[in-house]
């Protein structure tokens, strides 16, 4: 026996347990999808039709479907952008590890690791009608008249939820930022200053360039999030009132385990993959050519 | 990739040019500071009084202290909530789930680093995949597949599809940590005649421990927050984690808001106290995971 014969075995056997598992419960029922998505099987019945491409025909023209689609579009912008912001604002202030620093860390964070339903029935509170603190809040500075039931409004449901969605995911964007900003050259900023750069100047042509690589990362992770958010908005709202909050991932677990819809259901969770991986290898690609 | 090696260790003075600071500045530095805080911390805190109060208390003086500090409250919500039962899910199913993913992923990655593995190529681009489709994708065949193996409604049917789902996340985690080392590392034990599991165990497992700390880290916080898999396939109510557990709980006593209060509270503890305690190591292992996979 070979001793190279010897370490591709041994390559083999360390890896067989992970792919088997894998394969079995990842890998095989995604392929399976497909085959779902081009039936109309109810679940129950022994055999599944084939019906074609008559899901995805039907998705096309279902006004729910677009205003999941609108929804998650909403979603992937503000919850991209919002955390993006809001957590460079904390990192930057953090940056040189002013007094506090750690009180400030552990703080911001903490929300991320919280359970959903613990995030949900919080925020729930906070929206309240009757005792929530926010309305309490508007009374005091004097805008009672925009108070209301937040979550039972349409208009602003899908927002109501998104901020406490955002409220959530600062903290993960915040550390992430802070630890890329530790290798972003302070020699550069210097030289950028005595070269008479502003501030703005400086974060936007010095800072951002070398937190590059960081920022693709955060911001892929929040893109593909935000095409299959879920968790919070079963939470706080099950996609009302009157569907106001429901987006791509929410229709296929109602027409999947709740309409008995399994056909149908695959083929939303399929154009949702679709739609999630496209966007972020668009976005990679096009911060590749942005930086080439 | 973005390298993070500076993360865990206090820059030093000399990285840290005190630039000349005036005091405005600073003190809208920390003004802004000082309002995030409140900003995270006050919903918690007021939820965290309310779990004190009696039910008409909470509505009629949020933000005051309790004027009788019920700590009844809580053992009410523990036993009408089953707590004891959904905590308990909880452990059992995060400990076997990182368990799985941490071991699985580890030889996994050692084999994709280090070791001459037939197709990795193939494999490396079928975990990617993996890295970047959602769990719907796969969750409705799953669904059934459990059923039809019979593990549906067991712990089983979180547990198996948990580690499965969270394997290509901890394989890269594990590749990447492993591809810093030096590739001639165990030839020195093979040659000793060590085997290639003695070579694994003793030479480069000992090695690996601040990439497995990181990987422990963030696949528990997955595995205990984790929502839609337990959803879906543990529905009985004796077999929930306390992620799903809670929400029916939740639903039944709306109206009880001193109960919820102490649930969610309850709830919060576990992770909140774990996180308190060892919060720098958290965040390390967070930012590693998250930047180097």
């Amino acid at each position: 026996m070979t001793q190279s014969w010897q370490r591709s075995r041994a390559a083999v056997l360390f890896m067989l347990p992970a792919l088997a598992l894998y394969l079995v419960f990842m890998v095989w029922p995604f392929l399976q999808s497909f085959w779902f998505a081009l039936t109309d099987w109810n679940g129950a019945t022994a055999t599944k039709t084939f019906v074609g491409l008559a899901n995805f025909a039907e998705l096309a023209g279902d006004g729910l479907f677009r205003l999941a689609l609108r929804n998650n579009l909403v979603w992937v912008v503000v919850g991209t952008a919002a955390p993006l912001a809001i957590g460079m604002v904390l990192a930057l202030l953090l940056w040189n590890r002013p007094k506090g620093f750690t009180l400030f860390r552990t703080i911001f964070f903490l929300p991320h690791i919280l359970l959903t339903v613990v995030i949900g029935i919080i925020w729930s509170w906070i929206y309240n009608p009757i005792f929530g603190i926010l309305n309490i809040w508007l009374d005091g500075i004097g805008l009672g008249q925009v108070s209301r039931g937040w979550l039972g409004d349409p208009d602003v449901a899908l927002y109501a939820v998104l901020i406490a969605a955002i409220w959530a995911e600062v903290g993960f964007v915040f550390v992430i930022l802070l630890a890329g900003l530790q290798n972003v050259s302070r020699d550069l900023l210097e030289a950028a200053t005595i070269d008479g750069a502003n501030g703005w100047q400086r974060f936007k042509d010095v800072t951002v360039p070398q937190l590059a690589n960081v920022l693709n990362v955060v911001t892929a992770l929040l893109l593909i999030g935000g095409f299959n958010v879920f968790d919070i908005i079963f939470v706080m709202t099950q996609g009302g009132p009157a569907n106001a909050t429901q987006t791509m991932a929410t229709m296929t677990y109602d027409a999947a385990f709740t309409l008995n819809r399994v056909g149908y259901g695959s083929a939303i969770s399929l154009v949702m993959t679709a739609i999630s991986l496209v966007a972020s290898v668009v976005f990679l690609r096009l911060r590749e050519r942005g930086e080439g | 990739m973005a390298t993070i090696a500076g993360t865990g260790t206090r820059p030093t003075a000399a990285r840290r040019p005190q630039r000349p600071t005036n005091g405005l500045g600073q003190a809208g530095k920390y003004l802004l500071l000082i309002l995030f805080l409140i900003v995270f911390l006050v919903p918690l805190i007021w939820v965290l009084l309310s779990a004190f109060k009696a039910a008409p208390e909470i509505t009629r003086n949020p933000f005051g202290l309790p004027a009788v500090w019920r700590w009844e409250n809580f053992a009410e919500a523990w036993s009408v909530g089953r707590f004891d039962r959904f905590l308990g899910n909880s452990v059992i199913y995060t400990a076997a789930i990182v368990a799985g993913v941490v071991a699985l992923s580890t030889f996994a990655g050692y084999a994709l680093a280090m070791l001459p593995l037939p197709g990795r190529d193939g494999l490396l681009v079928l975990f990617l995949l993996g890295l970047m489709v959602p769990f719907q994708s796969f969750m409705i065949p799953l669904y059934y597949l459990l059923r039809d193996i019979h593990l549906l409604e067991t712990y089983w049917a979180f547990i198996l599809p948990g580690i499965a789902f969270r394997l290509p996340f901890g394989i890269f985690l594990m590749r990447g940590f492993f591809r810093g080392l030096p590739s001639e590392l165990g030839d020195a034990a093979r040659v000793d005649g060590a085997n290639e599991w003695q070579t694994f165990r003793q030479v480069i497992l000992p090695l690996a421990a601040p990439g497995l700390a990181a990987q422990v880290i963030f696949q528990f916080v997955w595995a205990w927050r984790e929502f839609l898999m337990p959803l879906v396939f543990v529905q009985t109510e004796a077999l929930r984690p306390v992620s799903t557990g809670i929400m029916f709980f939740f639903g039944r006593f709306t109206a009880q808001r001193d109960l919820i209060a102490a649930g969610v509270t309850i709830a919060m503890i576990p992770m909140v106290v774990i996180y308190l305690l060892l919060q720098r190591r958290f965040i390390e292992g967070i930012t590693a995971g998250a930047l180097k996979s």
